[in-house]
């Protein structure tokens, strides 16, 4: 039997509890399917799903293989694309697409100079989407943000960024000269979308200094931060209309990696130090743990015990 | 350095709170300012007892004085004011050093006039002229700024009438203890650069210009649980100072001196006691944005 195509036929019916669902979904009869499962079944000497009551469930057995038949398919989907690939000849690396035309440049020249042989092939992805196609192969190396992360997944030194706050012209605020969180009260926020860990963390952050956004937008451009209905966190940026501030004690700090799937090939680790190097010159990002502790200051008329 | 074109306009800030404000802000470390009007005669008001506590950390050092002497102030001697010793109705037993913590943190008035008798006016004159600062003068104690609005009002209480406002010799810089925002941000800095005293003598007036209970002046303009905020207020008929330190979390320091004086006479003017932090906050974003 072929045993990967088998396990292939677990994994679907395991996601849907539902021999006729996963049957609808892989385009075949249910009773070949069902035949194929007891045949896997027989090959393993195990029940996998308990078709006992109304509702298909996973056995015991079934869950501990599920993990393992998942990573057996991506590892076979890996193969198949590393042999198609053959030898020296591109780099899928999956870069945020706010980090920026002159950072991505960077990049691809950095690279070119410590691999001649290798070229790069950029596509600008949110983390959420580099995961899951790192882990299915079809990138092969990410600069992601974290906290994130999916089943397999190595990687690189941790780099930090301290973003500030992009306004409108017009806001009172781009007058001053750095901007604290709890001064954007009543503003709205405009967020990447595609960076969940990015997204909790931030959001708990200017919570907890006293910034509750009136509303969260998931936005990939500055058109409502242009507009005047919205604020944005990220570096620098020079636009007409648009003012960047530093946001005052560095209360946000977003931390980036490169990551990869298993064993980094030499490529990817050639492209992973150059990535830390591009990322700290171009783009003003530090090693994580250099970044200060912030400090509660207190005074006698806003402090506790008063 | 002036660059008057790109200053903030602290004056229309003053203006809209309907007080005239002068302003000294000094970048603690590199001396880079921003005036408004900073070089004015000012009445100091209680902003005076800064020089005061600088001189009896001075005299401690010398050990002329053991700050932690406890000294017994009598009832009767108390010098009229709404806070601390002041407005005790008994004897109170306290460390010079206590007594200085109550002068600053509530701007007791009593505790400073119990210092003023150990230290000496003209000890804290000459150390003001040993420091340079020139135009700054220490006339009279609380109890001799309080005796002469006694006098020149003919009532206890403190004036609110416009006409007997106008003829108080405690408003008039020429009379009373005194300064300018420029030499007020100065001393204040000074203290911070452990250049006024020994280094743990200003230590312990960091802290005790730290301990500053009222919220609506300085601290106001800078509602951060990260910055600190440290200073000390002075307030009289139509009068509303602060001078302090204000720290941001990336290390700058920024002594600001802030004097006000409204049109009107009313006590509660809580605008003008917010502009003082409004303003202080603008000057102090002014001189961070000339560092980038």
């Amino acid at each position: 039997m072929d045993l990967v195509k088998h396990l292939y036929y677990f994994t679907v019916v395991a996601e849907e509890l539902h021999f006729g669902n996963a049957a609808a979904r892989l385009g075949m009869a249910q009773p070949p399917l069902s035949q194929r499962i007891r045949r896997l079944e027989e090959e393993l000497g195990v029940r996998l799903f308990d078709r006992s009551s109304r509702q298909v469930r996973l056995t015991g057995a079934g869950r501990a293989i599920l993990a393992e038949s998942r990573e057996i398919l991506t590892r076979v989907d890996r193969l198949r694309a590393l042999a198609g690939r053959g030898e020296g000849a591109v780099l899928r690396v999956g870069v945020p697409p706010d980090l920026g035309s002159a950072v991505i440049a960077a990049l691809i020249a950095g690279f070119e100079e410590a691999d001649r042989e290798v070229r790069l092939a950029p596509a600008e992805m949110w983390s959420a989407d580099q995961a899951v196609a790192l882990a299915s192969g079809a990138l092969d190396v990410g600069v992601l943000r974290h906290p994130i992360t999916a089943p397999g997944l190595s990687f690189g030194p941790v780099l930090v960024q301290r973003p500030g706050v992009v306004l409108a012209a017009s806001d009172p605020l781009a007058a001053v000269a750095s901007v604290h969180l709890a001064d954007l009260a009543g503003r709205r926020l405009v967020l990447f979308p595609g960076e969940p860990g990015l997204h909790e963390e931030t959001l708990a952050e200017c919570r907890r200094h006293g910034f509750v956004p009136e509303e969260v937008h998931e936005a990939q451009t500055l058109g409502l931060v242009m507009a005047g209905t919205a604020v944005a966190f990220g570096p620098r940026v020079e636009l007409p209309g648009l003012r960047w501030r530093p946001l005052l004690g560095s209360p946000l700090t977003w931390r980036l990696s490169t990551a990869w799937r298993g064993e980094a090939g030499p490529a990817a680790a050639a492209f992973g130090a150059v990535a830390v190097r591009v990322l700290k010159e171009g783009a003003g990002m530090t090693d994580d743990g250099a970044a200060p502790v912030r400090q509660v200051r207190a005074r006698p008329a806003s402090g506790f015990l008063a | 350095m002036t660059a008057m074109d790109d200053a903030p306009d602290l004056g229309g800030l003053f203006r809209s709170a309907g007080v005239t404000g002068f302003l000294h802000a000094v970048d603690v470390d590199t001396g880079a300012e921003v005036s408004c009007g900073g070089d004015e005669p000012v009445v100091l008001a209680s902003v005076f007892k800064i020089a005061l506590m600088v001189e009896f950390f001075r005299q401690a050092d010398r050990g002329l004085l053991d700050p932690a002497e406890r000294v017994t102030v009598m009832a009767d001697r108390h010098t009229p004011g709404p806070t601390g010793v002041s407005a005790m109705a008994d004897d109170v037993t306290a460390s010079l050093r206590d007594l200085a913590y109550l002068m600053i943190a509530v701007s007791d008035n009593t505790a400073a006039d119990t210092l003023v008798g150990r230290v000496g006016l003209g000890a804290v004159n000459a150390m003001l002229a040993g420091f340079g600062l020139a135009r700054t003068w220490v006339e009279h104690d609380c109890a001799g700024l309080f005796a002469s609005i006694v006098t020149d009002s003919g009532q206890q209480d403190m004036p609110t009438d416009p006409a007997v406002i106008s003829r108080l010799r405690a408003l008039d810089p020429a009379r009373t203890n005194r300064s300018t925002p420029r030499e007020t941000a100065r001393l204040l800095a000074m203290i911070w650069r452990d250049e006024a005293a020994s280094p743990g003598s200003c230590g312990w007036m960091r802290r005790l210009l730290g301990l500053q209970v009222w919220p609506h002046r300085l601290a106001s303009g800078f509602p951060y649980d990260d910055v600190a905020v440290s200073g000390k207020t002075g307030t009289l008929p139509t009068l509303r100072n602060e001078a302090g330190v204000v720290e941001y979390p990336d290390g700058g320091r920024y002594a600001v001196a802030v004097f006000t004086r409204s049109y009107g006479t009313a006590q509660n003017q809580p605008r003008a006691d917010a502009v003082i932090g409004t303003a202080a906050r603008t000057a102090v974003e002014h001189l961070r944005s000339r560092l980038s």
